[in-house]
Order: structure tokens, then sequence, then C-alpha cells
């Protein structure tokens, strides 16, 4: 490898990190994927070989998924989809491209930081690969990892302790991250881009960020204890009545999980939100609706998201007083919820709406977002939860919001920055096509697990049809399935079309979509030290269809660091950086 | 859903019912919306330039929030409450029926064991009833389980009669129900607990009072002749009154 290439990996430019994050991301993505193809396969075909990879991967077992293979199978596709693919897309990818972009900066704040948080994020990569072929089998006590199952007792295999270890470094990995992103945001904006004058996806960005720094290091400490029960003989959470004898709590990880699991999906949705919230406005062609209301609204879901937690535990044997608190606590989370929704409708209300491939995506991702929101409503009160707790309706419920949202959040992003990050255009034509596809498939497969799990199923079944109750699910469980392979086979039209606009699409300009935040003034891609003057920005994210703009400019928007004439451009340095607007 | 067989279940049925009728209302809301906002105000028409932010428009904001979340959030939690206080957490009333039967459930990879007190009305004695996969509950009377677990976290989930709780390992949990019909009933495990947890079933079976009453008779005369002193492991079971303040 020459020098020159070399200094190209192991770049500091925050921009080539982030391709780094998101390239990664895009390929365990994909891993992913296969891996819920099988699971989705063995619940329409349960038995039967697999066709295509079957042969390549599971030659012990004639081509078929064993019992023993499948745990390891949906284990290995939760964690990889939550901690390998959305984090890496949406937070390291996204949130290091653009938050200095966005906020006028020439780079993060600690750029060595977050190159070694990518590569901190690489060891735990291999880790995760490396796990498939443990001794005694891959990891498979679940993504949740409860205690005694993920310890020496329920899974003894090498492959659960080196996914432990990975999910604790890829766990640093990503507080480094979240730590540079705060202080950027905190000290690096430019001069006048207070935090009100943020745009929402820097907003989005900024709270999963402090939300990682803050309970991320709980996940650490739950996979740290748990390895050492695996590694070292400890026994925190290992308790028992005659088989084992351990004096610790397993209930006590659920905790320290749930303390962490509910922010996650905070953490795995507010970036989505946040350019969904940008996205709507840009190409609604007007200000976003109530953007303090949407800012505040993201604030108080962030606050309100470790108070919740308890809502997974209802039938772990919790106080019933307890269990109250936490129906009531997770009930009034709807309520900020609401306030941003109605702003993204209202948004759209009166608006010139541009159905470009972003708009698309961003519609596609408050729709399936609206759809699992409202399933989640039953999820969080005690009584009606008993029902459905660990049935496929939770399952078909975080895919819908978290999995569903943040998967065509990330696709509005890409194909949103896509021209700032590579300066080509991607294909229109095929896009659509592909938004078309998925957007009715992934609704409808999940819709399908809604229903299942509605009907009773329980997740994490390798043959559901072993109970009577279940048989009569096997029709829609099949035709779910089917809509799960197509959908799977749709995503080809968006690999093509990424790969071809790299290299054949049109050329971008630096300012392709006609919107007013810093990014899009610099070239595309931008220079390595982002803005060759640090902008003063003077105005908000979606000054857009401002009447004063037209006449004076006669375009419908207008830079952030954009004067108007007869603006003043530049005011003093120390008058124009309030904290508030 | 499966067939409703207990005397309680319409509470959650219910509930989850009149939920449903306020999100595919929503959900009509939302979609019809979207709809409307794309055909109406495609890219030919001319936005109008609104912050959102007038007076009107945030109380329009706040004012729907909160009566959804007071209506929707509002039913939900105040059934919620309800029925935890007067039936599914009420232990005290169930165990205080005549006629109540108490279970200890021992949850294994990957099997159920019932252990029932017998005539003597003590556990861990010589004449208890232990069964395996099988456990056999009177009609129209509260059976209240209690719930161990002695290797991994196992999910006590019985669909017909709405019931669900888990057994972890170290503590004891417990739940109850009461069935309204007689009949054999599917009892599935809840929580991942390995290679096998899809085949951790187990059958309920409800009888009629009398024919319970004769079971259960037989059912202690037999154990007695299977009971085994020095078989400690057999002697998993527990003493009730030690557990009766539960959470």
């Amino acid at each position: 490898m020459k020098p020159s290439s070399l200094r190209h990996l192991f770049s500091l430019d925050h921009k080539l990190i982030a391709k780094q994050f998101l390239f990664s991301g895009l390929l365990f993505l994909f891993v992913g994927g296969i891996l819920a193809m099988m699971i989705r396969w063995q619940w329409a075909f349960p038995g039967s070989p697999v066709p295509l990879l079957g042969p390549l991967l599971l030659r012990g077992s004639g081509g078929a998924i064993s019992p023993a293979t499948y745990t390891t199978i949906f284990t290995m596709h939760g964690l990889i989809m939550i901690f390998f693919a959305i984090t890496p897309i949406l937070i390291g990818g996204f949130g290091t491209y653009c938050i200095p972009l966005l906020i006028g900066a020439r780079s993060l704040a600690f750029p060595f930081l977050s190159a070694a948080s990518f590569w901190t994020f690489a060891l735990s990569l291999v880790l995760v690969v490396l796990s498939f072929f443990g001794e005694l089998g891959g990891a498979s006590a679940g993504w949740t990892s409860y205690p005694p199952l993920s310890t020496r007792i329920g899974t003894p295999g090498g492959g659960q302790t080196l996914m432990t270890a990975a999910i604790f470094i890829t766990g640093l990995s990503t507080v480094m991250g979240g730590i540079n992103q705060v202080t950027t945001v905190i000290r690096c904006r430019a001069p006048g881009m207070t935090y009100l004058r943020m745009p929402l996806t820097v907003w989005g960005l900024w709270l999963t960020a402090i939300l990682n720094v803050l309970f991320v290091p709980v996940l650490c400490a739950a996979a740290f204890l748990l390895l050492l029960d695996r590694v070292s003989g400890t026994q925190f959470f290992v308790a028992g009545a005659s088989a084992v004898n351990g004096g610790g709590d397993p209930i006590l990880f659920q905790h320290l999980f749930w303390i962490f699991g509910h922010p996650e999906v905070y953490i795995l949705i507010l970036p989505a939100w946040g350019m969904v919230g940008d996205l709507l406005s840009f190409f609604s062609r007007k200000p976003a609706s109530w953007y303090r209301g949407t800012v505040y609204a993201m604030c108080a879901v962030t606050m309100l998201s470790a108070l919740v937690y308890g809502h997974h535990m209802f039938v772990s044997g919790m106080s019933p007083l307890l269990g109250q608190g936490f129906m009531l606590l997770t009930l009034i989370i709807s309520v900020p919820a609401e306030v941003m929704f109605l702003n993204w409708l209202r948004t759209l209300w009166r608006g010139s709406i541009h159905l470009r491939s972003p708009m698309l995506f961003a519609l596609g991702t408050i729709f399936v977002f609206g759809v699992g929101g409202l399933s989640g409503t039953y999820l969080g009160a005690t009584t009606t939860d008993v029902y459905l707790h660990d049935t496929l309706f939770v399952v078909g419920h975080f895919h819908l919001t978290m999995a569903a949202a943040s998967f065509l959040g990330s696709l509005a992003a890409i194909h949103f920055w896509f021209p700032k990050m590579f300066g080509r255009l991607m294909d229109e034509r095929l896009a659509r096509a592909h938004f078309a596809i998925t957007l009715v498939l992934i609704t409808l497969v999940f819709s399908g697990q809604l229903v299942a799990g509605f009907a009773g199923q329980g997740r994490r079944l390798f043959d559901p049809y072993q109970y009577d109750f279940l048989r009569h699910l096997r029709p829609l469980n099949r035709w779910t399935s089917i809509g799960a392979f197509l959908l799977f086979g749709g995503q080809l039209l968006f690999v093509y079309n990424f790969f071809h606009s790299l290299y054949a699409g049109e050329l971008a300009g630096p300012n392709p979509w006609r919107v007013g935040t810093l990014e899009w003034t610099v070239a595309s891609p931008p220079p390595i030290h982002n803005f060759d003057v640090v902008p003063t920005v003077l105005r908000g994210p979606h000054e857009l269809a401002d009447p004063q703009v037209l006449t004076a400019l006669g375009r419908d928007w207008i830079g952030q660091a954009e004067a108007l004439p007869g603006e003043a451009s530049a005011s003093e340095p120390g008058a124009a950086n309030p904290v508030l607007a | 859903m499966p067939h409703d067989a207990s005397v309680d279940g319409w509470r959650i049925d219910q509930l989850l019912h009149s939920t449903s009728a306020f999100v595919l209302v929503l959900f009509l809301v939302m979609l019809g919306w979207m709809l409307l906002s794309v055909l109406r105000h495609h890219e030919r028409q001319k936005a109008h330039f609104d912050r959102g932010d007038s007076p009107r428009g945030i109380a329009a904001v706040l004012g729907v929030s909160a009566a959804l979340f007071l209506t929707m959030d509002g039913h939900l939690f105040v059934g919620s409450v309800r029925a935890w206080r007067d039936v599914f957490g009420n232990f005290a009333a169930a165990e205080k029926r005549p006629g109540a039967v108490r279970i200890e459930v021992n949850a294994h990879q990957w099997a159920w064991t019932a252990r029932y007190a017998g005539p003597d009305g003590r556990f861990n004695t010589s004449d208890d009833i232990v069964t395996l996969g099988e456990i056999v509950v009177p009609q129209g009377a509260p059976v209240i389980f209690q719930l161990v677990s002695t290797d991994v976290i196992h999910g006590f989930n019985v669909p017909n009669l709405r019931v669900k709780m888990d057994a972890v390992p170290g503590m004891v949990t417990q739940v109850w129900l009461e069935a309204k019909e007689t009949g054999e009933f599917e009892i599935a495990c809840a929580q991942h607990c390995g290679i096998n947890h899809y085949k951790m079933k187990g059958k309920l079976i409800v009888l009629p009072r009398d024919d319970w009453e004769q079971w259960a008779a037989a059912a202690s005369a037999n154990s007695a002749s299977a009971y085994d002193e020095s078989d400690s492991e057999g002697h998993w079971g527990w003493d009730w009154a030690a557990h009766a303040k539960l959470r």
C-alpha cells in the first residue's frame, strides 16, 4: 500500500470517517438482512432446506436451519442490525458527516477521537464475524442477552463470549463518538449559529449523542459484568434455586439493560426524526411548522426516554405499583411524540410538495413511524401488555418504529446528502421505483408480524406450529415471508443505483435541492477544511417561501448565512452568539 | 386471538379492542392528511409562507395532543389500573375465596413441573401431587400459581386464559387465573430459554370441580408411593406462607 493511501485510510477528516462508518454499516445491514431472510424462511417453510444460502452456509444440517442455528440467527440479526448497521449508518455516518458541515465547523472537536471511534468499531466488527465461528456455536441468547441464559449456564459457546466483548467494545466506540459530537455542537458552532437556528437534523443527532454518552456506559457496564460472569466465574447475574447456586440477580441485568435499552430506541430514531423534520420543510418549500415546538418535543422525549424502561419488564415479577408508574410515564411520552408528529403534518399543509426521492423516503418514514407508534399504545399499559408481551406484536411494533422508520430515514438521508458526499445525484427514476417497492412491502411485512402477534404467536419460536393455537397462522406467515423476500430483492435497485450513481450520476453542483443550510454553500464534495471562510449565521434553517426573500432575490430560499440586500451581514461576534436566539 | 376460556380475560380483550378503535381512527386521519396534502399541495402550487407558530397553531397542536392523551391514553391507563387492582393483581381476594387452588410451578429447560400441596395443605410433604407437563385445575375457582425457575428465565404463558408471567431463577413470582370453561389448553413458554424453547409446551387441563376433586384425591394417594425421602432434588417445593406477600 502506498503511503498516501494509508494516510487516506487512517484519515482524520470527518467526512472520510463518516464514509467509512457508512460503508461498514451498509455492509452489515446486508448481513443482518440475510439473517432476517433466513428467519422468514424458517417461519414460512420450517425445516426445509434454505435455497441458495443453505448449501453454502448450512452444510452440516443438509441446508436446513437447525434449532441451535436458528437461535444464533435471530440473536445475530438483532445485534447486528442495532449495533452494527443502524448505529454506524445514522450516528457514525451521518452524525460524523453532517454535524460539522451543518453548524459551520471545519471539523469535529476532536478529529483523532473520531478516527479512534471508527477503528474501535472496526475491531468490534472483527469480533462479530469471528463469533459466528465460535467453539460450541455462535451467540444465541437473543439480542437482549438475558442472564442466566447468556451466562455459561445457558450458552457455553465461545460465540456468546465474543459477542458480549463486541458489544462492550462497540459501546466504547459509540461513547467516543458521542463525546465528540456533543462537544462539537456545544463548542464549534459558527458565529450566529444559535441553538435555535440549528437544523433539526443537528438537534436529532445532538440529542442522540447526549443519550449515547449517558446510557451506553450503562450497557458497557452490564456487558462487562456479564463477560466476567462468563469468563472468570463471578456471579453478578447468576441466581438460582436448586440447579445453580449463585448469589447474583438476573433481574439486575434487565434493569441495567433497559435503562440503556429504552433510550437506545430513541437513539436509533432521533437522528431520523430530525432529518425528517428538515426534509419535510425543504421539499414542501415552506418553513417547518412550529420549529421550536418540535425542538422542545424532541428534548422532552430525550429526557423521558430513560424513565419509561420498566415497560419492558411488566411480566418479570415487577411490583404492580412500579408497573403503574412506568405505565403512566410511558403513556406520557406519547404527548411530545404527538406534538412532533402534528408539526410534521402541518408542515405539509399548504406547501408546494416536491416529491423528489428524499421527500418520498421522509414521508415513508413518518408513515411507518406513525403505524408503529400507534401499535405501541397497547404495549405501554400493564393489562394489555400481559397478552401481547413476548409475541410477534412486540416484534412488529419495534420493527416499524425502529427498523422500518430508521431504515427509511437512512435512505432519505442517503438520497439527500449523496450529492454532497459524492458530488453526483442518484437516479431519480430508480429511486422512486425502489421507494414504492420498499414502502409497500416493509409496511406489509411488519404489519403481518403485528397481526400474527395479535393472534398470539410468540417470538423466537423455531417452529411456531408446534402449538395448535398457532397452526392456522402458517399461511399468514408464509405470505409475510414472501413479502420479505421481495423486499430484500427490491433493495438490489438501491444497491445498483448507489454504485452506478457513484461513478456515472449527474453532476450535482453545490446546491441541487435549493435549500439554505450551510452544507449546501460549499462545493460537492466539500473541500477538506469544509469552509474557506467560516460563515456568520443570520437566520434559521428553513427560510423558504418568504415573500421578502422572493422579492429581493427572486427565489424561494435563502442561505442561513446569506444577507438580504441592506441587511447587516456580519454583526459583531460578541453580540451574534447569544446562547438562545 | 385465541378463544378466551377465562372468567376475567374479557377485561384485557375489551381494552385491546377499544384501543384498536382509537388507533384505527388515528391511522385513517394520519393517512388521509398525508394523502390529501400530497395531492392538493403538489409542486405546481405555491407554498404558503407560514411558520406555524401562531398562538392559535400552537394551541391547536397542544390541544389535540392533550385531548388524545386524556382520551386514548387515559382510557387505557384507568382501565389497566382498575383491572390490575380489582383482578389480576388482587391475590389477597383470590386466596380468600373458598375452593381456591394453590400450585407451585418449577420451570426448567424445557418443561413445566407443577406441585400441589395435597390434603395436608403443606408443600414439600409426602402427599404432594407432582405433575410434569400437565397441570390439572378445577373450573370456576381461582387457581394461584407461584413460579420459580431452576436454570434460566422462562415465561409461563396460557394464551387461552390470558395469563403470562416470567419464572425467574432466584425469586418467586405469582399469577392467578380462573377458568370459565373446561377443556385442554396449551401452556407456552414466552421467554427465550435456549435451543428447545419452541418445544417447551405444557397442557392446562380444566376439569369440572367434582372431577377435579376425584383426580386430586387419586393423584395424592399415588404420590405417597412415589415419594422418596432421600431425593433432595425432588423436594424443590417451598413453604407457601413464606411467600404470601409477594410482589
